[in-house]
Order: C-alpha cells, then structure tokens, then sequence
C-alpha cells in the first residue's frame, strides 16, 4: 500500500507526536464515561446471567473472567490512547498482512466450537482473531481511504477498498462466520459513505448484491440459510430454526417492564435460551432488567455513538475521522443487528453485541477500537476548534 | 466552523447528520419493538415463560371395576405402560426414524403411527400422541426409558388395560372402552379429558362413564428444556373411579347363558336372548344376548379385519339384542289384548267363545287357529293361546257375539304397559319397539286399519314389535300386580374404600290403570299354560307361570353367517315365578327367553325351545342355592 496522503494539512507524522499529559484534557469524557458504564453493566449482566444458569459453570469464574478482561480492556484502551494513532496508520500494510495470516491461521489451527473455527489459543487464553480482524480492517480501509480522501468518490478508489476487503471478508466467511463477515460489509458501507464514495456507487453495489442474492443464496449452508429465513415465521419450524427466536422473545416479552430481576429469569437457566451469553444475551438482559433495563442499553449506546460521530468530525486528519466513522459503523450495527435478531426483526446471524455479551476478544477489540478513538480525540487540533 | 480555518474537505457534516439519523431511527424501530413485546404483548409472554418452565403432569386414576351383584369382579385393570410421543420435542429429521423405531418395539404398524404423529403434530405439537394401541408390559417401556436419549419427544405414562372377565358373557351389557376421539374431545376437554384419554364406548362403560372414569391428578413440575424435570412443585392425588356394583347376578347370568349357547350348538336355534329381572324393582338379574364378541378385543386394539367380520356378520353381534333388536311378539302379546278387553270391559273373566272351526272369515279372508278348541273362557283362551278367541276379544267375530276392544284400546294399554317407547333401561341403543294403532298406520303407510291389522295384532303379529326387555318388563307388571318399573343394571356405585356413592333406587315408571283382579286373571291364565300342558314341563318342581309365543317374520331358508339354517321361526317364552303356587303378586323373578330362527313349532306338544330352556334355569337358579331358595319363594 503506498503512503499518498501527504497533502493533508498538518501531515500526521508518528515521529512527531510527542505524548504529554497536556493531552489528557482532551480525552473524550463521553465517551470515557459511556465506555466504563458499558462496561459496568455488562458485567452485571455477566452475574445475573451467571448465576441463572449454574448448570453452565461456576458463576463466580464467569465474573471474575469478565472483571479481568475489562480491566485488560481498560488498560488496553489507555495504552493505545496514549500512543499517537497515526502509527496505526503508518503500520496498516503489516496489520493488513498481519491480520490476513491470523485469519488463516485460525483455519489452520483453530478450535472447533459450535461449528465454526473461530479460535487460537494463545497463552491458555482463546482468541477469537475475527473480532480483532475488525477492527485491524478499520485501521486498513481508514489509511486507504485517508490516503485517496480527494478522490474517494472515484469507482477505482472504492473498487480497490472491496479488493483489500475481499480476502478477509473470505476467510472469516469460511470459518464460517456469516454474522461477522457481515459487520465487514456494514463497516465497509459506513466508513464508505462518510469518507465521500458517492450514494450511486453505493447504491449499485448494494442493487449488485440484491441482484447476486440467489447466487449467495447457493453458497449458504443449508442451516445458515434456515436460520436466515426463520425470523420471518419462526412458529413455522419452532422446534428446529424457530426455537431460539421464539424462546428469545418469550424471555424478552415475559420481562415486560421493569425485568423479573437480577438472576431472577428463567429461560436461559432451563435452557431455553441457547447462547444466552452471546449472542442471545440481549434477550437474557432484557428479561431480567425488562424494558427499563434495555432503554438504558440505549441511552449508553447512543451516547457513545454520538461521542464516536463527534471525534470523527472533530478529528485532527482523514485517517482519524475515517477510523472513528468505522468504529462508528462497526458498534452501531452490532448493536442493531444483535439486538433486532433477538427481537425477531432480523435474520439471526451470531453477531456478539459489544460490551454485553461475554468474551474476552470481543471486549478487547472494542477496547482497541475505543483507545484509538480517544488517541483521536487527544490529538485533534483543540485550539482551531475552541473559540 | 470559523472563517478562516483551514478547509476540512474529508469532513461531510451532511452525511455525518445522515447517519445520525438512521442510527437513531433504527434505535427507535428497536425501542418501539421492545414496547410492543414487553408492555403491550408482556402479559403474554410472561405466560408463555411459565408454561415453558412448569409442566402439568396429568397422575392417571384407575378406572373403575365393574362387579355383579355379589361382588364377583367381571372387569379389572391390569397394570401396564402407554407410550407416546409429544411431536415438538421430536425433530422432524428424525421423526420417521424415531417413530417407526418405537412403533416396531410396541408392535403398531409404522405407517399409522407416523400418521397419528403428523396428524398430533398439525393439531396441537404440544400434546402426545399415542404410539402404543395397547398397554406395553414393563420390559418394554424400561427398554425405551433406558435409552431415552434416542427416543427424543418419547413419554411413557402408566397405563391399565380393561380386562372383561367373562368376555362375549357380558360384552352386550358391559360394552367397552376406546381411544377418546379428536371431535369428541372439543366437548369434553372441559371435563378434563385428555387427548390420551379412554372412554366407555358402548354398554355400561358408556352409560356410567362419569362413575368408572375417576379424576386426574395433577403434578406440576418445572422442566427445562430437554423436559427433564428439575423438581415438583405440587402434586394433587388422582381418585379413581368407582367401582360399579350391577344387579346382575353371575350365577343366574351363566345358567342362562350356557343354555343358550348349548341351543346354539345343537342347532335348536341360531340366536338367542335371554333377561330376568326382579318384578318387584326393577332390577336385572342377568341378560343374555348371544351369538356376542370379545370386548377384549376392542381395548387390546382390533383389527380392521375383525371389526369387518364383526360387522358384517348378520346375526349382529355387536347388538346388544335384548334391547337393540325389535321382534313381533307372537303370542305373548295376548296379554296385552287380553287386559285391554278386560280393562275396557268388553270381557270378562267368563267371556266364552265357541272356537267350533280352525279358522274365521271376515271381508273374505280367513284367519286360523292353530286348533279347534272349542268353547273357551278367558284363562283357557289365554292357557291354550287361542287365536280365534283373542281374535274375538279384539275384533269380534262371526263365531260370538263379542264386542272388539278394537285396535286404539289395544295400543293404549300396550303403551300403557310400556310397547312401543323406551323402557328407560340404563344402557345405550335401546329401540322404542312399535305398537301401532289406525293413526299410526295411515300415517307410516297411507293405508287405513283394516279388519285384518286388527287380528294379527291381537296374536302378536303383524306391524307390532318389541324388545326382549319391554316384553318382560310388560309381564314383570302384570306380575307384581301393576306397577311398571324402570329395569335397570345399576345397583350401586362404591368409592375404593367401599363407602356408597350412590345406590340406585327402584324407579317406577307408571302404575297401570288396570284392575288387581284383572291382572290376576292374567296371572292364573299364565299359571294354567304351563300346568294346562301347553307349555310342557315334566317333573316340574317350581310353580312357574308363562306365556309361550311364537313369531314368523324374515328369511325362512338360506344359511346365516354362521352356516346355521335360517329357518325364519322364533319362539318366546315370558315367565315369572310367584313365591307359592299362587296367583298372589309376589314373584321376585321373572324371565324372558327368546330363540331366533328355531325350528317350526306350531302345536302344543311341539318344541318351544324356550320353554325348557326356562325350567331349567328356574329350577337350577332357585333350587341349586339354599339362600335363593328362601330368598325368592316361601
């Protein structure tokens, strides 16, 4: 990849950057706050959900499981903050490549859990690499796309964005990761339309996509495919592709308004509700804290979103507003996904909803995204933008 | 942003405020989502999660046994296991394999089970389906519990089977149990029937369903969702059912019933029915209705070929005949003519009729006797059952001056007596018999009486036709001197612990308008058949009264199914048997036995084979059991 961005106005320069406490001042508390409170909750639904479901381990390990990685988290997110993001930029071919040989690593040598190869154990920990690979591919697409950020709207730029992200949307597919590959191609629409391709090309490529369904349909696993059509009649099957959708909203519906309470819920203990702890874990949330419990979900979401859209428009260069308006795109559509497949709105595709769900890599890879969001936000140009 | 700054070019505010706006519309389809599910539709759900995590178990309760008068047991359970499946716990990929697995080890056809699980699955995939068409034996159902895990949406519950003791003796009055239809269960559900539910299906076991059927139990559990179970909550006990106590008396029910069978076998005739009662309440103390089946067969699962055969067997075995089947009465049905004729006046006990020739004459049609009797009063008319002399009675005659009671007087008090409507007997299916009159001719036939309808109904003939039982209960009247009572089956109905529920008390359907002395003059004439020599009895040793009867009507060639000649000559015999050799209104028993397809016997010394059949049984009943004895005569 060539380095061509140099006409960007102050040149971020790794080299340069000289990290001082001065800089603390411009953290994003929003999104600070948004991040540990997020955090904070996921760990209480990490316990109500625990100690529901004894039969699946003992509570106490998954809590304390959870309380380590987000303190990991944290420590993760400082450090990276604390190192001038333009690095990520300077280094993005190797973390291309990087991320590109641990995705075939993980299909070499990965672990077998509920039929996907998802998993590399490094240090006695399981690594589940697709979930860093996205937010190494938003660094990746983000240089990209800062470095043509005159020219974005050309075919060839957005053309040559779908090669970079071919070969990993492809091993992460063959995993097979279905719900992933497609937080590829939401990220890859979002940080599209914000960096300037043009809402045409956009749109071809989405009428391209429709236009190609049948052939995608084809190359589907057949329970890929009934798990995809489920949503839309899901007492048609309820026994087969339907039972997780409707045991996910008879524990979200029986949470009515205010949840039965904490560790209080009943249908992932008796094991109604599979994956409660992933990617059903909304539903698990939603029954114990009820309709209160899930509008605060939002709120925090929402906040961190919108703290997420103003370091993209406050950012110092296009690499840093193209880097957040990925993560950007990356939280707002696990969030939707995640959350309307629970609800019966989507097809279900086992995407982990950030934060909430438990498991280590998911968490860490939103700490990475998010420590380089607040290196965004500390290295904006405070005084062009205070009066 | 100030003048002045420096162009942000890759900066889109517009876009930025675009994607904004979707994430926040999507948030709000997502929001106003979880309102639909958790406010508006929350209720709802709620309810599903408990269903989901409590199960109600139903705790089966045994039927009630059934047992005759003196406590012999004539049904029982036997203890076994059902085995079905609940359709939504079975994957429909390994429905075929699973089903026809279980079907083979519990010997149903596969085909048919597969249906019933489809067909379960469609309806309500929630509920079992039966696999197991009989109770399986224990090695079975724990050779299935065993491996469960392979047997996915399996349930075994217990399960009895109905064994009828005596089989074909009492499958007419007893009937049997069945598979509770989907149609029926719309109604009954209510009343707690379960889809896995047996029900009586014909017979006793219909008619005191509510008494045998007991109430379920209830376990409620909470499960999860492998539907193994976590821990019981509450548990309520079944009740059983009662227990059945009939008036029916074994001994008296199996004399009468090995002589039938025995008459069948000897070619005397090719069916029979057979039912005594108790004049003075009611009370049946056995009924007969033979050529039968094996109730058994019903519960262990019959075949569609034994079903066919069943059915279409033409000595209907399936009918309980003692009040299913219509039959002319013959000559029993003097009775009738005669207490109308007395009861309206137009006899006495003295009216005498020369019966000088064998047959009358009237509007060109000659109407025989079956002797020339000569002159006869009342009783040795109704003693030699003279056809010319009821004729007479009924409609006058060229040979006296006797006036016709007349067909309309006939069908009063043959109503009066219980012809033509039901007796109200506690069993399903009962005719009502016919007994005609002018209205009811024009109106069935467009034809006017004639002169002709008269005389054969006066001797038992023509449109009249009645049940065994309505014949016997007519005679159980004119022998307890003029009450009719609802004949019944049912004496009591006990708890387990032999408390009574309930205990049936005589019902009296009417008291006849009739004079004592009239009925009495009936009485004595029944009592002057058997010792005037026209019902022979030698070596009589009971004071038995009766009327013989003997009826023409159907086929009389061919072969029926049972390769018997078809003969087309029926004989009755009704009795009863006063305490002493009187004509006192006393008798407490009384009897009916009717042969189908008998041999030719017109004369008086000719085989009735009824009669004997009824000696004997008086004799053996009443004399064979000291306690009888002082029971039923002084």
């Amino acid at each position: 990849m060539s380095v061509a961005g140099l006409t960007v106005p102050r040149a971020a320069s790794p080299l340069h950057d000289r990290p001082t406490f001065r800089r603390l001042d411009l953290v994003d508390p929003y999104l600070l706050i948004a991040t540990l409170l997020l955090m904070a909750y996921g760990l209480v639904i990490t316990y109500s959900t625990s100690f529901e479901d004894v039969a699946a381990g003992d509570p106490i390990q998954f809590i304390l499981r959870g309380a380590i990685f987000t303190a990991l988290g944290i420590v993760t997110m400082a450090v990276i903050a604390y190192f001038d993001y333009a690095w990520f930029g300077t280094l993005a071919p190797l973390l291309y490549l990087l991320t590109l040989g641990l995705l075939v690593l993980v299909l070499v040598i990965g672990h077998n859990i509920l039929g996907g190869q998802r998993w590399i154990t490094i240090a006695g920990q399981k690594f589940q690499v697709s979930e860093f690979a996205k937010v190494l591919m938003i660094v990746v697409l983000a240089k990209y796309f800062a470095d043509r950020h005159d020219r974005v709207g050309s075919p060839l730029v957005l053309g040559g964005a779908l090669l970079l992200l071919g070969p990993a949307f492809a091993l992460v597919y063959r995993q097979p990761d279905l719900g992933t590959s497609l937080v590829f191609v939401g990220i890859f629409f979002g940080m599209a339309y914000l960096a300037g391709a043009r809402p045409w090309q956009l749109a071809s490529l989405v009428a391209a996509g429709l236009a190609a369904f049948p052939l995608i349909w084809g190359l589907l696993q057949a329970y890929q495919r009934s798990r995809l059509t489920a949503f839309l009649d899901p007492y048609a099957d309820p026994q087969g592709a339907g039972w997780n959708i409707i045991q996910s909203l008879i524990a979200i519906g029986s949470g009515q308004a205010t949840g039965k309470g904490l560790t209080a819920g009943t249908q992932s203990p008796l094991g109604y509700l599979p994956i409660a702890e992933s990617d059903f874990v909304f539903a698990g949330l939603a029954e114990d804290l009820g309709f209160l419990g899930a509008v605060i979900l939002f709120a925090l979401y929402a906040v961190l979103l919108v703290a997420t859209l103003r370091i993209a428009f406050r950012a110092r260069d296009p690499f840093g507003t193209f880097v957040a308006a990925g993560v950007f795109s990356m939280l707002a559509f696990q969030l939707v996904v995640n959350v309307g497949m629970a609800m019966s709105l989507m097809p279900v595709t086992g995407i982990p909803l950030p934060f909430i769900s438990h498991g280590g890599s998911s968490l860490l890879s939103v700490c990475m995204a998010l420590g380089i969001l607040q290196s965004i936000s500390m290295r904006r140009d405070a005084s062009r933008l205070r009066s | 942003m100030r003048s002045g700054e420096q162009p942000r070019p890759f900066v889109r505010p517009y876009r930025f405020v675009a994607v904004g706006l979707v994430v926040a519309f999507l948030l709000s389809v997502l929001t106003a989502r979880l309102w639909d599910l958790q406010i508006v539709q929350g209720q709802h759900y709620r309810g599903l999660a408990e269903d989901n995590r409590l199960l109600r178990l139903p705790v089966a309760a045994d039927r009630g046994i059934i047992l005759d008068r003196n406590g012999k047991v004539l049904v029982r359970n036997i203890p076994g296991f059902a085995v079905s499946i609940v359709p939504i716990d079975l994957p429909k990929a390994r429905e075929a394999d699973v089903v026809l697995r279980i079907a083979q080890l519990v010997g149903r056809d596969g085909a048919e089970a597969l249906k019933a699980v489809a067909d379960q699955r469609a309806r309500n995939p929630y509920e079992p389906t039966k696999i197991s068409t009989k109770p399986v034996s224990r090695d079975v159902a724990l050779l299935l519990t065993e491996r469960a895990e392979l047997y996915p949406g399996l349930r075994i519950d217990a399960e009895s089977i109905r064994e009828y003791v005596e089989g074909p003796l009492y499958s007419p009055i007893i009937g049997y149990t069945g598979p509770v239809t989907e149609d029926e269960l719309t109604q009954l559900r209510d009343q707690g029937y379960l889809p896995t539910d047996q029900i009586g299906r014909t017979g006793l076991e219909w008619e005191y369903e509510r008494y045998l059927r007991g109430t379920y139990g209830w376990r409620e559990i909470e499960r999860d969702a492998s539907q193994r179970e976590i821990k019981t909550l509450a548990e309520t006990p079944s009740q059983p059912g009662g227990n059945v106590i009939l008036t029916i008396d074994d001994r008296l029910q199996n004399l009468l019933a090995n002589e039938l069978n025995a008459g069948i076998q000897a070619d005397a005739f090719t069916q029979a029915v057979a039912v005594a009662m108790n004049p003075q309440n009611g009370e049946i103390l056995a009924m007969v209705s033979t050529p039968s089946y094996d109730n058994n067969m019903f519960v262990r699962g019959i075949t569609q070929s034994e079903l066919d055969a069943l059915n279409k067997d033409d000595r209907h075995p399936l009918v309980n005949k003692a009040v299913g089947e219509i039959y002319p009465p013959g000559s029993t049905f003097k009775m009738v003519t005669g207490l109308s004729a007395l009861t309206a006046g137009t006899a006495t006990r003295n009216t005498v009729v020369n019966v000088s020739s064998l047959s009358i004459n009237v509007s060109g049609t000659s109407f025989f006797d079956w002797r020339v009797h000569g002159p006869l009063n009342f009783v040795d008319g109704y003693a030699h059952s003279s056809d010319i002399y009821f004729y007479t009675l009924a409609g006058g005659s060229p040979l006296s001056s006797v006036q016709g009671v007349g067909p309309e007087a006939i069908a009063k008090y043959g109503r009066m007596l219980g012809f033509g409507a039901p007796t109200g007997v506690d069993l399903p299916g009962e005719a009502s018999g016919i007994m005609p009159d002018p209205a009811w001719k024009l109106q069935t036939f467009g034809e006017p009486w004639s002169i002709g309808n008269t005389y054969h109904e006066a001797i038992g003939q023509g449109y009249v036709a009645v049940t065994p039982l309505q014949l016997l209960n007519a005679y159980a009247a004119v022998a307890n001197g003029g009450t009719l009572y609802v004949p019944h089956l049912l004496k009591a109905v006990d708890d387990t612990r032999g408390n009574a529920i309930l205990t049936r008390q005589p019902e009296v359907l009417r008291k006849l308008a009739m004079s004592p002395d009239d009925l009495r003059t009936i009485r004595e004439g029944a009592r002057k058949v058997v010792t005037s020599n026209h019902a022979p009895m030698p070596n009589a040793k009971l004071w038995i009264a009766g009327k013989t009867g003997t009826a023409e009507f159907g086929l009389s060639s061919g072969k029926d199914s049972a390769g018997r000649n078809k003969l087309g000559f029926h004989n009755w015999f009704v009795s009863f048997l006063p305490q002493q050799d009187n004509t006192d209104p006393t008798a407490k028993i009384a009897m009916v036995v009717f042969t189908f397809d008998s041999s030719r016997s017109l004369c008086d010394s000719c085989l009735n084979p009824a009669i004997a059949i009824s000696q004997r049984v008086y004799e053996s009943y009443v004399l064979g059991d000291p306690a009888k004895k002082a029971e039923l005569i002084k």
